[in-house]
């Protein structure tokens, strides 16, 4: 071969490639007038089955493919679902629903009150394997039904023919309509889940639907999949979208590439990404209900350590060293927001003053920053538990957010006193799971995330017994207000929102934990784009009602 | 030559038992349980979930059931893809890496091949040169730079390609050619280095002296007993290309195994990260056994033994 045949070689192949690629580039772009739309989401669907659904990507497919009682609206709001009126009983415990008759399945089929009965068994059910069972617990008998100790028919919901539903509860459940609006209560068509067998849910051809999209070219794995109008959903007259694409991206800059070419309509930007288009007309900043903060150790294995966090001015010391402002804007950057407390921010409004219940509970010193009231507490707190020195060790997981957050507090915790030494351990998120849930660790930067719209998602979790406080903050005030949110005040909206405001009030001024940023979601959403319904927590996303501009 | 084949297909298997068994127990000592959101569960609903995936019984009895799965063609089901059976994940999603492996093989070891002929032929010119230059630039810089590179300016500037996305053959090519840029230097500096050797030995002196054409030279004498080393270099790169493509993948939004066998891991997806481990370890055997057949073929002095020398 010569130089000249190299160079024939090259020039065809080029051609080629490029004849090619003019072919494939002949797509249209997803701003077209019509009522059409590409969204990227950031991790492929697991599955469709509403007993398995577990993660947000699932959830929001299935959140407008289907629906159950209620649709979550603007600010979590119940909306009309499936049932046309509701009755509640005087003590909270038994609701009765009644059904709208011109709601069908994609099938054909009528959703009756048989549906609920059926996919409700159907998640509670132990050989089912859903991991969000426990969000049933509270519904007569369903704990006892997870854990194999009654029959799965023995679950607190009754079909009175058709159309009325009857459900039992053990207590009341005071944002139970809210949990309506959770996919995983949705109902199920038994001729379907019977017919498709192990395949329900596992592709969009496998299930059927019910909401105001239907869903096409999901084969189980692949990256993109559509949701199409659904002509037989009951309220189709107010669905306006005709198909919404999803698109899998996993790498900020091949969404904000697909955004600035008109290919994509929706994209979430990475960090590095915020600062640039924080100013763009399409920027969006989306929080979510997922709160970060430190959990100390009272019951360290290490008895220095563990005196030393029992000691209220120590922990407030370490707390007020980190500026959460300083972090979110300086180090991490990618939208999320300084904490306001321990339960997140946009999650619930109070029932009598309308106000988020982030700033109803606003502890100012519990999130505040001050290096040098932090120094004085930090040297007080030492002289009380009679020590002069603390060798901390930080633990978090290894991605990269948690590094920064990591090295971030250290320093700070470092700047408190020479006397302070801190290392720092970055692990994989399940053996930081594992060590935080064997108290294998002296501090700890968690996460939590609400699983519905309600501060008590949050606040569960540190009473003294709960399994999952990690560090073992005990307090008999915050134990007796969640207590009371729970029982006796269940049914008075008012005084339970009090006890709420009570626990997190209490939590805050013990500096049981020390919350460090809300985690937020910033997008480059296209303006033409309108009517989304985004919610913090829950099933997120709701296109009922976007449409094109 | 059939006993030496036997004795290598013995010998897979034999690997890939191995590989299994070791890759079963390594993944046990990972921390943690493929539960996804562990902390919310009581722990009544944490023993039946594990019950109904088998987990609740003891490793060795798990492993047994793994093994016997396998050898009745199960590969169990995926845990993050709720009931997909961990085969047909594998079956979807191996496709399009194995395509742009494939493709980008081809393309790099065809162009490659061209470079370092230029290369070896118009020794210290520049077009020798530039293809060195071409070849450090393909080895120096790393192919998700370059796949950044070319989406940014011949996808998104230009226009020319799809930016991302999997919808046909032209949303192949900016990831082909990103993956493409190492074989391609990899094979260039091979060939140019073992070509410069070859066309200085005294039978390329004798055909010259026997009046045959530069073309003939080059294409019949030089290119071919130059080929036959590159073989054995083929056979690991086309692995690593149909494998090791994850970055890149994941920058072209192409649905490949990689970046999944790498999730697999994080959420303690076991029989996804044993199918994807013994997938791999049976392609790279394959392809090694294939590369030694070939190598055979190609050079009529090689002769396969029964003894396998």
């Amino acid at each position: 071969m010569n130089l000249k045949t190299a160079a024939k070689v090259t020039a065809v192949a080029g051609a080629s490639l490029l004849f090619l690629a003019a072919c494939g580039s002949k797509s249209n772009s997803a701003t077209s007038s019509k009522q059409t739309a590409t969204i990227t989401e950031k991790s492929e669907l697991p599955t469709m089955d509403l007993s398995k659904s577990t993660d947000v990507t699932s959830s929001n497919m299935l959140n407008n493919t289907n629906e159950g009682l209620y649709r979550l609206g603007k600010d979590s709001k119940v909306t009309p679902g499936i049932a046309k009126s509701t009755t509640v009983s005087k003590d909270g415990k038994t609701y009765t629903f009644t059904l709208r008759k011109n709601a069908k399945w994609s099938n054909g089929d009528k959703v009756t009150a048989k549906d609920f009965v059926y996919g409700w068994q159907r998640t509670v059910n132990p050989k089912t394997a859903s991991q969000y069972a426990y969000l049933y617990s509270g519904i007569k008998n369903a704990d006892e039904i997870s854990s194999g100790k009654k029959a799965v028919s023995s679950l607190g919901v009754k079909a009175d023919g058709d159309y009325k539903l009857t459900v039992s509860l053990d207590k009341p459940i005071p944002y139970f309509k809210k949990l309506m609006g959770f996919v995983n209560f949705f109902p199920q068509n038994e001729k379907a889940v019977k017919k498709y067998g192990s395949k329900y849910g596992t592709t969009s051809s496998d299930m059927v639907y019910n909401g105001p999209y239907t869903m096409t070219g999901w084969k189980g794995t692949n990256l993109t999949w559509s949701l199409k109008k659904n002509k037989d959903y009951w309220d189709a007259k107010n669905v306006k979208m005709s198909s919404i694409k999803f698109q899998v991206v996993k790498d900020a800059s091949t969404g904000l590439n697909l955004f600035n070419s008109n290919k994509v309509d929706d994209t979430i930007l990475s960090g590095t990404q915020v600062k640039s288009y924080k100013t763009n007309k399409n920027f969006k900043l989306r929080k979510t209900a997922s709160t970060f903060y430190v959990e100390f150790n009272q019951k360290d294995s290490n008895s220095d350590l563990a005196k030393a966090f029992q000691n209220k001015k120590i922990r407030q010391a370490l707390s007020m060293a980190i500026s959460r402002k300083q972090f979110v804007n300086d180090v991490l950057a990618d939208g999320s927001t300084e904490a306001k407390g321990y339960v997140s921010s946009d999650l619930a409004k109070s029932p009598t003053n309308n106000k988020d219940f982030a700033d109803d509970a606003y502890v100012a010193s519990g999130v505040e920053y001050n290096m040098t009231e932090a120094k004085k507490l930090l040297k007080e707190g030492l002289k009380e538990t009679g020590q002069s020195s603390l060798k901390i060790n930080l633990l978090s997981d290894d991605t990269d957010g948690a590094k920064k957050s990591t090295e971030y507090v250290q320093g700070q915790w470092q700047k408190l006193s020479s006397k302070v030494k801190v290392s720092n351990q970055n692990v994989p998120f399940k053996t930081r799971l594992q060590r935080s849930q064997n108290g294998n660790f002296d501090t700890v930067i968690s996460a939590w995330n609400a699983d519905f719209t309600d501060p008590i998602s949050f606040l569960s979790l540190f009473t003294s017994d709960n399994s999952y406080n990690n560090g073992k903050y005990n307090s008999s005030t915050y134990d007796t207000a969640i207590k009371n949110a729970t029982g006796k005040d269940a049914n008075n909206e008012t005084a339970r929102w009090n006890d709420m405001v009570t626990a997190e009030k209490t939590l805050m001024t013990d500096q049981g934990v020390a919350p460090i940023y809300q985690q937020a979601e910033a997008h480059l959403t296209r303006t033409s784009l309108k009517g989304i319904i985004y919610n913090t927590a829950g099933s997120q996303y709701n296109y009922k009602y976007m449409y094109v501009k | 030559m059939r006993k030496y084949l036997l004795k290598r297909i013995f010998y897979l298997f034999l690997t890939l038992f191995i590989v299994a068994t070791v890759t079963f127990f390594l993944m046990k000592l990972m921390p943690g349980t493929p539960l996804q959101n562990e902390a919310k569960l009581t722990a009544s609903e944490k023993a039946s979930i594990l019950a109904q995936y088998g987990l609740d019984k003891p490793v060795w009895l798990q492993y047994l059931i793994y093994i016997g799965g396998i050898f009745k063609g199960s590969l169990g089901l995926s845990f993050q893809f709720s009931d997909q059976a961990v085969s047909y994940l594998i079956g979807s999603r191996m496709g399009p890496s194995m395509q742009l492996g494939g493709q980008a093989m081809v393309v790099g070891v065809i162009f490659g091949i061209i470079l370092g002929a230029i290369g070896a032929i118009r020794k210290d010119t520049w077009a020798d040169r530039l293809a060195t230059i071409v070849s450090i630039l393909g080895i120096a810089v790393p192919s998700f730079v370059l796949a950044i590179l070319l989406q940014y300016y011949l996808g998104l500037k230009l226009g020319w390609f799809p930016v991302a996305g999997w919808e046909g053959f032209a949303y192949t090519i900016l990831p082909t050619l990103a993956l493409a840029a190492s074989p391609l230097a990899e094979t260039a500096r091979f060939i140019r280095t073992d070509m410069v050797d070859v066309l200085s030995s005294d039978y390329i002196e004798l055909a010259k002296a026997k009046g045959l054409s530069k073309f003939g030279i080059v294409y019949h004498h030089a290119l071919r007993n130059s080929l036959i080393p590159m073989v054995t270099l083929i056979g690991p790169l086309a692995a690593a290309l149909m494998t090791g493509s994850m970055v890149v993948e994941n920058i072209f939004s192409v649905p490949g195994i990689g970046e999944q066998f790498v999730k697999s891991i994080l959420v303690n997806d076991y029989p996804t990260i044993m199918g994807v481990t013994i997938f791999y370890s049976a392609l790279l055997c394959l392809l090694l056994l294939l590369t030694d057949i070939v190598y055979g073929i190609i050079d009529p002095r090689i002769r396969l033994s029964g003894n396998g020398d």
